[in-house]
Protein backbone atom coordinates (compact mmCIF):
# COMPACT_ATOMS: atom_id res chain seq x y z
CA UNK A 1 0.00 0.00 0.00
CA UNK A 2 1.02 3.59 0.54
CA UNK A 3 2.20 3.96 3.97
CA UNK A 4 4.91 7.07 3.14
CA UNK A 5 1.72 8.51 1.74
CA UNK A 6 -0.44 7.82 4.42
CA UNK A 7 2.43 8.77 7.17
CA UNK A 8 3.12 11.72 5.23
CA UNK A 9 -0.85 13.02 6.20
CA UNK A 10 -1.20 11.59 9.46
CA UNK A 11 1.92 14.11 10.59
CA UNK A 12 -0.07 17.20 8.70
CA UNK A 13 -3.26 15.98 10.52
CA UNK A 14 -2.19 15.37 13.63
CA UNK A 15 -0.09 18.52 13.48
CA UNK A 16 -3.41 21.36 12.53
CA UNK A 17 -5.05 19.26 15.53
CA UNK A 18 -2.26 19.96 18.15
CA UNK A 19 -2.14 23.57 17.06
CA UNK A 20 -5.97 24.14 16.64
CA UNK A 21 -5.83 22.97 20.44
CA UNK A 22 -3.28 25.23 20.84
CA UNK A 23 -0.19 23.12 21.40
CA UNK A 24 2.82 22.92 19.86
CA UNK A 25 4.47 20.00 20.88
CA UNK A 26 3.02 16.03 19.59
CA UNK A 27 4.77 13.27 22.53
CA UNK A 28 2.36 10.54 21.28
CA UNK A 29 -0.24 9.27 18.36
CA UNK A 30 -2.40 6.57 18.85
CA UNK A 31 -3.95 5.29 15.30
CA UNK A 32 -6.35 2.42 14.85
CA UNK A 33 -5.52 1.20 11.32
CA UNK A 34 -8.41 -1.37 9.89
CA UNK A 35 -6.88 -5.01 8.58
CA UNK A 36 -8.89 -4.72 5.24
CA UNK A 37 -7.38 -1.03 4.90
CA UNK A 38 -3.87 -2.96 3.33
CA UNK A 39 -1.70 -0.81 5.36
CA UNK A 40 1.58 -2.68 7.01
CA UNK A 41 1.70 -1.23 10.57
CA UNK A 42 5.40 -1.81 10.28
CA UNK A 43 6.03 0.48 7.05
CA UNK A 44 4.00 2.79 8.63
CA UNK A 45 6.27 2.85 11.86
CA UNK A 46 8.96 3.34 9.61
CA UNK A 47 7.70 5.77 7.37
CA UNK A 48 6.27 7.63 10.05
CA UNK A 49 10.13 8.05 12.24
CA UNK A 50 11.57 8.89 8.58
CA UNK A 51 9.04 11.57 7.93
CA UNK A 52 8.61 12.86 11.35
CA UNK A 53 11.78 15.01 11.66
CA UNK A 54 12.11 18.39 11.95
CA UNK A 55 7.97 18.66 12.72
CA UNK A 56 5.97 19.34 15.90
CA UNK A 57 5.78 15.15 16.11
CA UNK A 58 9.89 14.76 16.51
CA UNK A 59 10.12 13.59 19.33
CA UNK A 60 6.67 11.37 19.27
CA UNK A 61 5.78 8.03 19.30
CA UNK A 62 3.09 6.24 17.10
CA UNK A 63 1.03 3.88 18.62
CA UNK A 64 -0.81 1.47 16.09
CA UNK A 65 -4.26 -0.26 17.42
CA UNK A 66 -4.99 -2.65 14.86
CA UNK A 67 -8.77 -3.49 13.95
CA UNK A 68 -9.70 -6.71 12.98
CA UNK A 69 -12.10 -7.17 9.87
CA UNK A 70 -15.83 -7.90 10.45
CA UNK A 71 -17.84 -8.70 7.16
CA UNK A 72 -21.58 -9.09 6.00
CA UNK A 73 -22.53 -11.78 3.59
CA UNK A 74 -25.30 -10.11 1.33
CA UNK A 75 -26.47 -13.73 0.17
CA UNK A 76 -26.70 -15.80 3.41
CA UNK A 77 -27.48 -12.73 5.15
CA UNK A 78 -24.69 -13.77 8.20
CA UNK A 79 -21.88 -11.36 10.15
CA UNK A 80 -18.37 -13.42 10.25
CA UNK A 81 -14.82 -12.50 11.33
CA UNK A 82 -11.14 -12.40 10.70
CA UNK A 83 -11.01 -13.10 6.82
CA UNK A 84 -7.16 -12.15 6.11
CA UNK A 85 -7.25 -11.40 2.74
CA UNK A 86 -6.42 -8.11 1.68
CA UNK A 87 -8.32 -8.22 -1.44
CA UNK A 88 -11.17 -10.69 -2.02
CA UNK A 89 -13.28 -11.18 1.04
CA UNK A 90 -15.39 -13.99 0.53
CA UNK A 91 -18.24 -15.61 2.90
CA UNK A 92 -16.93 -18.12 5.01
CA UNK A 93 -20.71 -19.75 5.24
CA UNK A 94 -21.66 -19.60 1.36
CA UNK A 95 -18.06 -19.09 -0.30
CA UNK A 96 -19.99 -15.51 -2.28
CA UNK A 97 -18.03 -12.68 -3.07
CA UNK A 98 -20.93 -10.57 -2.44
CA UNK A 99 -19.66 -9.19 1.11
CA UNK A 100 -19.70 -5.73 2.81
CA UNK A 101 -17.28 -4.74 5.09
CA UNK A 102 -18.34 -3.71 8.22
CA UNK A 103 -15.00 -2.99 10.59
CA UNK A 104 -11.61 -3.36 9.05
CA UNK A 105 -11.23 -0.19 6.93
CA UNK A 106 -10.86 2.23 9.83
CA UNK A 107 -8.05 4.80 8.82
CA UNK A 108 -8.44 7.42 12.17
CA UNK A 109 -6.36 8.80 14.75
CA UNK A 110 -8.12 8.48 18.14
CA UNK A 111 -5.91 9.77 20.81
CA UNK A 112 -3.03 12.27 21.48
CA UNK A 113 -0.47 13.58 23.83
CA UNK A 114 0.42 16.98 23.18
CA UNK A 115 2.09 19.62 25.14
CA UNK A 116 3.48 23.48 24.67
CA UNK A 117 6.96 23.62 24.78
CA UNK A 118 8.85 27.16 23.63
CA UNK B 1 -1.73 16.51 28.35
CA UNK B 2 -3.96 14.18 26.64
CA UNK B 3 -6.64 14.90 23.61
CA UNK B 4 -9.16 12.81 22.43
CA UNK B 5 -9.61 13.15 18.54
CA UNK B 6 -11.43 11.65 15.89
CA UNK B 7 -9.83 12.40 12.81
CA UNK B 8 -9.69 10.27 9.66
CA UNK B 9 -6.37 10.21 8.17
CA UNK B 10 -7.03 10.32 4.37
CA UNK B 11 -4.37 9.02 2.03
CA UNK B 12 -2.29 12.11 0.52
CA UNK B 13 -3.50 10.80 -2.90
CA UNK B 14 -7.05 10.66 -1.91
CA UNK B 15 -7.01 14.49 -0.28
CA UNK B 16 -5.94 15.80 -4.23
CA UNK B 17 -8.39 13.40 -5.54
CA UNK B 18 -11.17 15.12 -3.60
CA UNK B 19 -9.76 18.35 -4.41
CA UNK B 20 -10.01 17.45 -8.42
CA UNK B 21 -13.26 16.25 -7.75
CA UNK B 22 -14.73 19.47 -6.94
CA UNK B 23 -12.94 21.45 -9.73
CA UNK B 24 -14.09 19.08 -11.98
CA UNK B 25 -17.79 19.34 -10.52
CA UNK B 26 -17.56 23.51 -10.61
CA UNK B 27 -16.67 23.34 -14.00
CA UNK B 28 -19.47 20.94 -14.43
CA UNK B 29 -17.55 18.11 -16.23
CA UNK B 30 -18.17 14.01 -15.48
CA UNK B 31 -14.87 12.48 -15.00
CA UNK B 32 -14.28 8.84 -16.58
CA UNK B 33 -11.24 6.89 -15.26
CA UNK B 34 -10.35 4.44 -17.84
CA UNK B 35 -8.42 1.52 -16.94
CA UNK B 36 -7.03 -2.16 -18.61
CA UNK B 37 -3.76 -4.03 -19.33
CA UNK B 38 -1.71 -2.47 -21.83
CA UNK B 39 -3.38 -3.37 -25.63
CA UNK B 40 -6.79 -4.37 -24.72
CA UNK B 41 -8.30 -1.32 -26.31
CA UNK B 42 -8.48 1.92 -24.06
CA UNK B 43 -7.36 4.66 -27.10
CA UNK B 44 -9.36 2.21 -29.37
CA UNK B 45 -12.35 2.68 -27.00
CA UNK B 46 -11.99 6.04 -26.69
CA UNK B 47 -11.83 7.05 -30.53
CA UNK B 48 -15.12 4.74 -31.29
CA UNK B 49 -16.67 5.80 -28.42
CA UNK B 50 -15.82 10.10 -29.30
CA UNK B 51 -16.74 9.47 -32.84
CA UNK B 52 -19.99 8.53 -31.48
CA UNK B 53 -20.86 11.14 -29.38
CA UNK B 54 -18.77 14.30 -30.00
CA UNK B 55 -21.81 15.98 -31.94
CA UNK B 56 -24.07 15.91 -28.66
CA UNK B 57 -21.25 15.99 -25.62
CA UNK B 58 -17.91 18.26 -25.70
CA UNK B 59 -15.09 15.88 -24.75
CA UNK B 60 -11.52 16.49 -23.40
CA UNK B 61 -9.07 13.62 -23.10
CA UNK B 62 -5.98 12.84 -20.61
CA UNK B 63 -3.35 10.26 -22.46
CA UNK B 64 -1.45 8.62 -19.67
CA UNK B 65 1.62 6.31 -20.47
CA UNK B 66 5.13 5.98 -19.29
CA UNK B 67 6.34 7.14 -22.16
CA UNK B 68 5.55 8.83 -25.58
CA UNK B 69 2.75 10.51 -27.43
CA UNK B 70 1.28 7.87 -29.62
CA UNK B 71 -2.23 7.97 -27.81
CA UNK B 72 -2.30 11.35 -27.80
CA UNK B 73 -1.71 12.01 -31.87
CA UNK B 74 -4.66 9.28 -32.18
CA UNK B 75 -7.00 11.66 -30.13
CA UNK B 76 -5.97 14.33 -31.73
CA UNK B 77 -6.58 13.48 -35.04
CA UNK B 78 -10.77 13.42 -33.51
CA UNK B 79 -9.90 17.27 -32.95
CA UNK B 80 -10.72 17.10 -29.14
CA UNK B 81 -8.63 18.52 -26.60
CA UNK B 82 -6.18 15.80 -24.85
CA UNK B 83 -3.38 16.00 -22.82
CA UNK B 84 -0.27 13.85 -22.78
CA UNK B 85 0.57 12.88 -19.42
CA UNK B 86 4.26 10.87 -19.19
CA UNK B 87 4.36 9.44 -15.97
CA UNK B 88 8.24 7.88 -16.57
CA UNK B 89 8.20 4.96 -15.06
CA UNK B 90 5.16 5.30 -12.66
CA UNK B 91 2.87 2.51 -13.44
CA UNK B 92 -0.65 4.24 -13.25
CA UNK B 93 -1.72 8.10 -12.70
CA UNK B 94 -2.29 9.80 -9.58
CA UNK B 95 -4.07 12.52 -8.76
CA UNK B 96 -1.34 15.00 -8.75
CA UNK B 97 -0.64 14.34 -11.86
CA UNK B 98 -4.22 14.52 -12.86
CA UNK B 99 -4.22 18.35 -11.07
CA UNK B 100 -1.47 19.47 -13.04
CA UNK B 101 -2.79 18.08 -16.84
CA UNK B 102 -5.96 19.42 -15.66
CA UNK B 103 -4.58 23.19 -15.99
CA UNK B 104 -3.83 22.78 -19.99
CA UNK B 105 -6.96 21.38 -21.05
CA UNK B 106 -10.60 24.41 -21.17
CA UNK B 107 -12.47 22.89 -17.82
CA UNK B 108 -15.09 25.22 -18.88
CA UNK B 109 -15.86 23.99 -22.36
CA UNK B 110 -16.14 20.20 -21.51
CA UNK B 111 -18.99 18.07 -20.43
CA UNK B 112 -17.10 14.70 -20.69
CA UNK B 113 -13.35 14.16 -19.22
CA UNK B 114 -11.89 10.79 -20.06
CA UNK B 115 -8.69 9.91 -18.13
CA UNK B 116 -6.93 6.89 -20.34
CA UNK B 117 -4.81 5.19 -16.96
CA UNK B 118 -1.52 4.06 -17.78
CA UNK B 119 -1.34 -0.02 -18.90
CA UNK B 120 -1.61 -2.25 -15.92
CA UNK B 121 -4.77 -4.30 -14.36
CA UNK B 122 -3.39 -3.60 -10.79
CA UNK B 123 -2.25 -0.36 -9.67
CA UNK B 124 -4.49 2.22 -11.49
CA UNK B 125 -7.26 0.39 -9.50
CA UNK B 126 -5.13 1.50 -6.06
CA UNK B 127 -5.08 5.51 -7.12
CA UNK B 128 -7.96 7.58 -7.16
CA UNK B 129 -8.02 10.61 -9.41
CA UNK B 130 -10.74 12.61 -9.09
CA UNK B 131 -12.87 10.69 -11.12
CA UNK B 132 -17.14 10.05 -11.09
CA UNK B 133 -16.92 6.90 -13.03
CA UNK B 134 -13.84 3.90 -13.28
CA UNK B 135 -14.72 2.11 -16.01
CA UNK B 136 -12.56 -0.78 -17.08
CA UNK B 137 -11.82 -3.02 -20.41
CA UNK B 138 -10.81 -6.47 -20.65
CA UNK B 139 -10.30 -8.07 -23.62
CA UNK B 140 -11.23 -11.23 -24.66
CA UNK B 141 -7.63 -12.68 -25.88
CA UNK B 142 -6.46 -11.67 -21.87
CA UNK B 143 -8.21 -14.97 -20.96
CA UNK B 144 -10.93 -15.59 -18.41
CA UNK B 145 -9.12 -16.40 -15.64
CA UNK B 146 -8.75 -12.22 -14.91
CA UNK B 147 -11.13 -11.42 -12.53
CA UNK B 148 -10.32 -13.83 -9.72
CA UNK B 149 -6.75 -12.76 -10.19
CA UNK B 150 -6.95 -9.33 -10.53
CA UNK B 151 -10.11 -8.80 -8.19
CA UNK B 152 -9.24 -5.16 -7.21
CA UNK B 153 -9.62 -3.62 -10.80
CA UNK B 154 -13.65 -5.55 -11.13
CA UNK B 155 -14.43 -4.64 -7.46
CA UNK B 156 -13.79 -0.29 -7.96
CA UNK B 157 -14.96 -0.58 -11.48
CA UNK B 158 -18.74 0.43 -12.27
CA UNK B 159 -18.57 -0.58 -15.98
CA UNK B 160 -16.68 -3.52 -17.42
CA UNK B 161 -16.25 -3.37 -21.17
CA UNK B 162 -15.25 -6.95 -22.32
CA UNK B 163 -13.37 -5.81 -25.76
CA UNK B 164 -12.42 -7.94 -28.72
CA UNK B 165 -16.00 -10.00 -28.71
CA UNK B 166 -15.87 -10.49 -32.86
CA UNK B 167 -12.68 -12.90 -31.65
CA UNK B 168 -14.98 -15.16 -29.64
CA UNK B 169 -15.33 -18.21 -31.98
CA UNK B 170 -11.02 -18.16 -32.12
CA UNK B 171 -10.37 -18.04 -28.85
CA UNK B 172 -10.84 -20.67 -25.68
CA UNK B 173 -12.34 -18.24 -23.46
CA UNK B 174 -15.55 -18.29 -21.28
CA UNK B 175 -17.33 -15.44 -21.55
CA UNK B 176 -20.01 -16.59 -19.20
CA UNK B 177 -17.07 -17.65 -16.67
CA UNK B 178 -15.71 -13.67 -16.94
CA UNK B 179 -19.31 -12.45 -16.66
CA UNK B 180 -20.11 -14.64 -13.60
CA UNK B 181 -16.52 -14.04 -11.58
CA UNK B 182 -16.99 -10.31 -12.23
CA UNK B 183 -20.35 -10.03 -10.91
CA UNK B 184 -19.50 -12.26 -8.05
CA UNK B 185 -16.75 -9.71 -6.94
CA UNK B 186 -19.23 -6.88 -8.17
CA UNK B 187 -22.92 -7.67 -8.55
CA UNK B 188 -23.41 -3.97 -9.43
CA UNK B 189 -21.42 -4.11 -12.58
CA UNK B 190 -22.81 -3.03 -15.77
CA UNK B 191 -21.13 -5.09 -18.44
CA UNK B 192 -21.19 -4.23 -22.14
CA UNK B 193 -19.59 -6.57 -25.01
CA UNK B 194 -18.17 -4.71 -28.06
CA UNK B 195 -15.61 -4.94 -30.25
CA UNK B 196 -13.84 -1.36 -31.22
CA UNK B 197 -12.69 -3.41 -34.40
CA UNK B 198 -16.47 -3.45 -35.87
CA UNK B 199 -17.89 -1.53 -33.51
CA UNK B 200 -20.36 -3.92 -32.34
CA UNK B 201 -21.59 -2.79 -29.19
CA UNK B 202 -20.64 0.92 -29.26
CA UNK B 203 -24.11 2.57 -29.52
CA UNK B 204 -25.18 0.20 -26.22
CA UNK B 205 -22.68 1.57 -24.24
CA UNK B 206 -22.76 4.95 -25.46
CA UNK B 207 -26.35 5.31 -25.06
CA UNK B 208 -26.06 4.01 -21.76
CA UNK B 209 -22.87 6.48 -20.81
CA UNK B 210 -25.06 9.79 -22.33
CA UNK B 211 -28.03 8.58 -20.34
CA UNK B 212 -26.43 7.71 -16.94
CA UNK B 213 -23.76 10.68 -16.43
CA UNK B 214 -25.29 13.58 -15.32
CA UNK B 215 -23.57 16.75 -15.83
CA UNK B 216 -24.08 20.73 -15.70
CA UNK B 217 -22.85 23.95 -16.62
CA UNK B 218 -22.93 26.37 -13.76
Amino acid sequence: MHEVSIASELIRVATLECNKNGYNKISSIKVAIGKATGVMPDALLFAFNVLKEGTAAESAILVIEEIPIKGFCEKCKKEFEGNNSYIVFQCPFCESFSVNVVSGKELNIIEMEVSDEN
Amino acid sequence: MKIKVTTKILDANDRIAEENKKIFKNAGIFVINLMSSPGAGKTSLLERTIQTIKDKVKVGVIEGDITGTTDAERIERLGVPVVQINTEGACHLDANMIAEAAKDLPLNDLDILFIENVGNLVCPAEFKVGEDLKVMILSLTEGDDKPMKYPLMFQESSVLILNKIDLKDYLDVDIEKIKKDSLNLNPKLKIFEVSCKTGQGINEWTEWLLTNISWKKP
